[in-house]
Formats: C-alpha cells, structure tokens, sequence
C-alpha cells in the first residue's frame, strides 16, 4: 500500500529525515525534545520543526554513550546519546527536556555538556494532577517560551499557539482514527505497522503528516486488508520505536490491537482542550500535565485505570509489558500492574528487554507460550 | 507470593549501638562524640520501638524527608532506608530482604537498597508502620518506593512532590505541598500542629547546620582531624535527628574534639598522605575494612560535595514551613537533584581547592542510575584541576558484587599513582 509504503520511506532515513533536511535547506531551525511532557506547539508556533529524539531502532554500539552514562542508564537514553556523540544530531538547533524521569535528565545534563547543540532548556514537570500542579507546569511552559521567544528571536503570538494547537489536534485526532480501525476483529493494519506511522510522525512536519495519515486512513477503510492473529494484545511499559519487535510479537501469533506506549498512544491520547476563557498556552500546559500518564506520575492508579479501560475497549486477551532494562518507573510499577489486571482477568506477560531489541530469541519463546497460555483460556 | 513473615528487627540495632559504644567506652581512645552519637542512635530506635506503647504513631519515610514537621507533632519518624539498612549491617539479612522484595515481582535492575526496603515491609523485617511518607527525592526509586509499601502494609500514605528546580513559583509549590502534608498529617494524628515548636525546631536546624559547616571548616585543616568514613555519621544526624538535641550535643562535643586536635595538629589517621574527596556511599558491609586501609594507606575522606558541603543560607524560624522548604534546597544532596549545571559542577572544584583535595574516589553503586550518570562528567571536571579520579564499582548493601580483594586492589594501585605524581 503506497500510502503506507512512504511512512516506511520516512524512517529510512533516521535520524535526517528528507523532510528535516527540505525544513533546514530554506532556513527553518529544528528543535529535538527528549519527552512527551515537552510542548511542540510551541516550537511550531514559533515557525521550527519539533522532532523527537530517539534513538537506534535496533541492537546498535553504544560504547561512546557507555562512558558517558553508564551502563546502568536505560539503553533509550544511551542510544539517543551514542546518535547525539557520533553528529547524528548535530541538525538541532537546541534540545529541550524534561524532569520526567532519572534517565531522561541524565541524558540531557551530559547531552549539554558533551554535545554542542546550541539552545538548552529543560522543564520541571510536576509528579501530580492537581490545581497546584497545573499552576506550577503553567508557569514552567510559559518561562519555556518565554526563553524560546529569546532565542529564536520570533514572538510567539496567541493566534500562532491556536493555528499550532488546531494543527497538532489534528494529527491527535487522525492517529485516534487510526487507531479505532483495529479495535475490528481482523484490523486493516498491524501493530508493527502502526509503529512505522508513529515513527514518522515525529521526524516529519505535521502538515504533511496529516494529509498523508489521512490519505491512509481512507485507503484502510476502503481496502479488504485484514490482519489476524491467535490472540488481541496489548503493549505496555517503557519507550519502544523498533517495529521490528512489534513483528516478532506478531510473528508468534499475537495480535498486537494497542498499547500503552510514550510513543503510541500516550503521544496522541488526549487533544488540547481549547476553551475560550483561558490562555491558549494554559490550555496547552493542562494537555500535556493531564495527558495519559507516565508512570512517574502519582498516583499510579490513572495509568492504570486508563490501561485497563483501553484493554477492555479493544477487547485484548492479554497484556506484554516491555520494560527497558532500568527504567524504573515502569519496573516499580510493574507488580501493582500486573495486580490490577489480574483483578480483571487480564493475564500479564512481562518482558525485561533492551531498547531496539528485535525481539527474537527468548522473548520470541516466552510470547509463545503466552499466546498459547492465551489460547488455552479461551477454549 | 510467599513471603515470611518475620518478628521486626528493631531491637538488633539498639543492641548493636549499646554494643558498639561499650566498645567505644572501654577503648584506650574513648571519643566522648562517639558515644553521643550512639546514643543518639539507640534513642531514635528505642523511640521506635515503644511508639505506640507511648499513644504515637510511627510514620515510616523516605530520604531527606522534612522530618522536622514529625517531631513537632510528635510523631515517632522512621527512616525506612537508614532502618533497614541498618538491620542488614547488623544482622545480616540481606538475602531474606532482597528475596522478598523480588518475591513482589521487583526486577534486579531495581536498586537493591530499594529492592531491599519494599521486601523489608513485605517480611516484617521493619515495623508496620501508621502512615507512609515519601517524595521524590533523589530518584525515581524513591518516587516510586512508597506506593508498593502503602499497598503492602495498608497503610495511609503521602507523596511529597518536590519541584526540579528552585525558581520563585517552584519553592511557592513546595511550601502548599508541605501545608498538604501537614493537613494529612493532622488528619491522621488527630492532633493540631504545633507550630511553636516547629519554630523551634527550625532555630535549632540553623544551629545544626551551622555546626556542620563549622566542622567542614574543621576537616580542611592538615592533616584533617576527622575520621575516614566520619561523614557518614554527619550524614545520618541530619537523616534522623535534625533540629533534636541529642544530634546538636554530638555535633557540638565533636566540633570541640576536633578543634582541640586541629589546635594540637592531630590527624585523623597517624599519616596523612592522601587528601580524597568521596562520592556517594562506601559498601556499607565494608566499613571496617575501610577504615583500616584508610589508616594503613593515610588516606582520608576530607571533603564529599553532595553529603557534607552544605548550600548558603539561614533558616527564618518566624517563617517555619517556607524554612523546611528553603533547608531541602540547601541540604547538599540536592544538587544531584536538580538540573548538574554551572552551580553544581562549581561546588566540586571548590570543594577541591578548600580541602586541597589530590584524589577522589567514586563508589559507583551499580543500582544507582542518576549518581553512575555522573561518572565521565565528575572525572573530566577533576581532571581540569588535576585531581585523579577512582571509580569502584560497587553495591551499597549486597555484599556479593565486590570483594574486598578487588577493592584492595583498586585502592592501592591509585595510591601509588597518587604518591608518583
């Protein structure tokens, strides 16, 4: 499928894009964020391209990040660093980050002192939902434009915010769509190939990602594609960009139908609410607190409500959690988790994995015996 | 899950401090502060032990926790890891607490300090406690920590949400959470905060810190008058007791002992040779061993920039619950939990040129994302100032991943590369 097929052609190129490089080719800056607690609207508000910086989506050498951050800093963070040491990044024109986690802001402390990316800046994300929360992160987001505005030398005006918002509530919108085609029983699209959408989204700039996302949502609804599988399952846990582990998952008779993934649907799940009696970038700030949660968030039980609600609506089986090797948020959460969905009668499968992994070998033989645990219920 | 219950432990560490200060007492070189500071110890955890025997409640909490705001409202505070910890030093129970603490489905890449805590409340290792109570400072293993042990031990519990940096609106946030925590506290207490005594409290904190400042100033004589791996003791007066009079009566008799034996020209170890600044915390199963290759070698801790080198400023007892806010900001740790710029970069090479510091030595505790993240970093700012760095990688509690030999080894290697520069 030709509208599929070019998404693929995006990644391909990682981590300069084509369209990164026509963006830079008539003078546009481009700015990378570490975390989905970052704001891009604003970035694009003020005529930049915000791209997320991941890392390799395969088993890659990471000795340089090795020493930089140490072996027992998640393999996401090392890989996004080994990319920043070896110039893969040396495009950006500024890095922004967040506190959103022990290997997050490791990453950016050594990435602004080893990697000479030229703006900086770096969020205090609050732990919680409250009013004082949403003050607090509201502050932060506008001492963040504030600071951008400086830089980039563009005064970001309201309309910019509102015409950026519309637009990013689109693609939100569009990947939701998406997304409801495989709550069908044998979904026009799979799970691997749902990532390589997801990929994209994130190097290329939204105005032509939504028409081309629109243009394959029309081709699936009109298509007779129809993916299958032994048992409908859901991902969860740390951040996964390789669809190549997606496949094996899918390879061993899963249905990957969701997930609940900072680079899935916890990157599209809620739009800004835009309400007329409240700053726009007010409106933005309570998105991007309020959104499907991480699991630094307190407390733990939103995520996990907002899980099983998703594993009940797409009518999964069973649920993988994938945890990078020391991403800690995740690994604590993990028994509460897997408590919770027992409760539902939702078995758990957990995988300690490393970022870019393919998935083959003993993952392939434990998400076997899952799908045949699976089976083995139903009947 | 089957875990074992297990009686508490609580008793082992009183009857190690009573232990251990006898020793002190009956020694050639008997140090009045050592005594004090066991004392102190044996205090803390008697108070534990008979807090509801006394009608109070046991509120169970994490690193740096403000518990000053529990010694006002006389709730009996339990440092979860210091406690546990300290069981495993004194009883050797670590593979029971590690393995109920996977037994809970934590995974090994969990540090095992907390790792070690949740599987300590899941045998009964550590008391039940009334509430628990934690923040996210330092990491996110300390964020993360509370909710499996609410979960475990049914009790009530409060998540203290420290901002990441320090700006106007950030320590307006940290004062309201503290009025949230008190409420909660009040709420489950039944008893009304005592201001007065909060006030207080926070007098006696600038008289605390102003001690430990004064006995940094103390350590930067040469030689240096303050034991190798004393620090940890500075450490844990604050951990425990801050602001409480058996901590100030240590601090002040040992800032009188050392500033006799600055005034006599006393070392610490009979011959300094080595000058070291410390980062993070030794293998606690390793202590003594430390200390005699410390003496052995004349190698001295004189200075660790995010235990002991306390930030500028004075708390506002007229001002209480902002004060407790302000002290998180001040307290030297937190410079590794905010953003490692200029300021905390800055305060390693000052420590190098107060405490004239000719080597450092990093204990990379292998569970330890955040401080292990640092390593490159703190070795290439040494190395602009010429001061030689070590990394001993290493597990804070679990005995088995480095062997006294290798750190031997380690050790003395980097002194003879010391002693040739």
């Amino acid at each position: 499928m030709n509208s599929l097929d070019r998404f693929r052609k995006v990644n391909e190129s990682f981590p300069m894009t084509d369209q990164i490089l026509e963006h830079k080719s008539r003078g546009g800056k481009v700015f990378g964020w570490l975390c989905t607690y970052v704001p891009e609207e604003i970035i694009h508000a003020a005529g930049a391209l915000p791209i997320r910086i991941i890392g390799y989506s395969h088993e890659a050498n990471l000795d340089d990040a090795d020493a930089h951050l140490y072996i027992n800093n998640c393999t996401f963070s090392r890989s996004c660093l080994q990319l920043g040491l070896e110039g893969e990044y040396d495009f950006l024109d500024g890095v922004v980050g967040g506190s959103t986690c022990d290997g997050a802001r490791r990453l950016f402390d050594i990435w602004r002192q080893y990697i000479g990316t030229p703006f900086h800046h770096v969020l205090t994300v609050p732990r919680k939902y409250t009013e004082r929360a949403q003050r607090l992160y509201y502050d932060e987001i506008v001492a963040f434009k504030k600071h951008f505005e400086e830089y980039t030398g563009v005064d970001i005006s309201d309309e910019a915010l509102h015409q950026s918002t519309i637009l990013f509530n689109e693609s939100r919108s569009l990947l939701r769509r998406l997304y409801e085609l495989r709550k069908r029983d044998k979904p026009p699209i799979s799970g691997a190939e749902t990532m390589e959408v997801l990929n994209a989204a994130y190097r290329m700039p939204k105005e032509i990602f939504n028409e081309w996302l629109g243009e394959l949502i029309g081709d699936l609804e009109s298509s007779d594609r129809a993916c299958s599988g032994r048992a409908r399952v859901m991902l969860v846990g740390s951040v996964l960009t390789n669809p190549e582990f997606v496949k094996s998952i899918e390879d061993q008779g899963a249905l990957v139908v969701t997930d609940e993934l900072c680079t899935s649907t916890r990157y599209w799940g809620d739009p800004v609410i835009i309400d007329n009696d409240r700053p726009v970038l007010e409106s933005i700030s309570r998105r991007y607190l309020n959104n499907f949660p991480c699991a630094r968030m307190y407390p733990s039980d939103e995520r996990f409500n907002r899980i099983i609600d998703f594993a009940k609506d797409y009518r999964v089986d069973g649920v993988i959690s994938q945890i990078v090797r020391y991403c800690v948020p995740y690994a604590h959460d993990l028994p509460l988790l897997t408590d919770r969905l027992n409760g539902q009668g939702i078995p758990t499968l957990g995988l300690d994995v490393e970022y870019g992994t393919s998935g083959s070998g003993q993952v392939a033989t434990r998400v076997q015996a899952f799908i045949e645990m699976l089976e083995a219920r139903d009947k | 899950m089957t875990i074992e219950r297990m009686n508490n432990k609580i008793d082992s560490i009183i009857r190690a401090c009573r232990l251990i200060r006898k020793m002190n007492q009956s020694g050639p070189n008997a140090r009045k502060s050592d005594i004090l500071y066991y004392n102190m110890l044996e205090g803390y955890y008697k108070r534990l032990l008979s807090a509801h025997d006394n009608n109070n409640l046991i509120a169970a909490h994490t690193d740096f926790f403000p518990v000053e705001l529990l010694y006002a409202m006389d709730i009996v505070p339990m440092h979860t890891e210091v406690t546990t910890w300290m069981i495993v030093l004194f009883t050797g129970e670590i593979e029971n607490i590690l393995a109920s603490g996977s037994e809970l489905g934590l995974v090994s890449e969990i540090c095992t300090p907390h790792r070690g805590i949740a599987g300590a409340y899941a045998n009964g290792v550590v008391p039940r406690p009334d509430m628990m109570l934690w923040s996210n400072l330092v990491c996110d293993n300390t964020a993360k920590s509370g909710e499996l042990i609410v979960e475990i031990t049914g009790s009530k519990g409060y998540f203290l949400d420290y901002p990441f940096k320090s700006s106007a609106s950030e320590m307006d946030y940290l004062v309201a959470e503290l009025g949230d925590l008190v409420g909660f506290l009040e709420r489950q207490s039944g008893r009304k905060m005592d201001w007065d005594r909060l006030s207080h409290i926070v007098g006696q904190m600038n008289v605390q810190i102003e001690l430990m400042r004064q006995i940094n100033e103390l350590r930067k004589a040469v030689p240096t008058p303050f034991s190798p791996l004393g620090f940890l003791q500075l450490i844990t007066a604050d951990y425990l007791c801050p602001g409480q009079p058996e901590a100030i009566a240590y601090l002040e008799t040992l800032r009188d002992e050392l500033s006799q034996m600055v005034e006599a020209g006393e070392g610490a170890v009979s011959n300094e040779r080595f000058r070291l600044m410390s980062f993070w915390l030794p293998p606690m199963h390793m202590m003594g061993f430390l200390d005699r290759i410390a003496e052995e070698f004349g190698a001295v801790s004189v200075t660790e920039p995010f235990f002991t080198f306390w930030g500028e400023g004075e708390l506002d007892p007229g001002k209480p619950l902002e004060s407790v806010a302000r002290k998180s900001y001040i307290i030297p740790a937190m410079r590794m939990f905010g953003p490692m710029d200029e300021r905390a970069i800055g305060s390693i090479v000052d420590c190098v040129e107060q405490y004239r510091v000719n080597g450092a030595v990093y204990y990379a505790n292998i569970g330890c994302r955040h401080t292990c993240a640092t390593i490159k970093l703190f070795k290439d700012v040494l190395a602009d100032v010429d001061v030689p760095m070590l990394t001993i990688d290493c597990d804070v509690v679990d005995p088995t991943v480095t062997s006294e030999d290798e750190v031997r080894g380690k050790l003395e290697q980097f002194f003879e590369m010391l002693e040739d520069r």
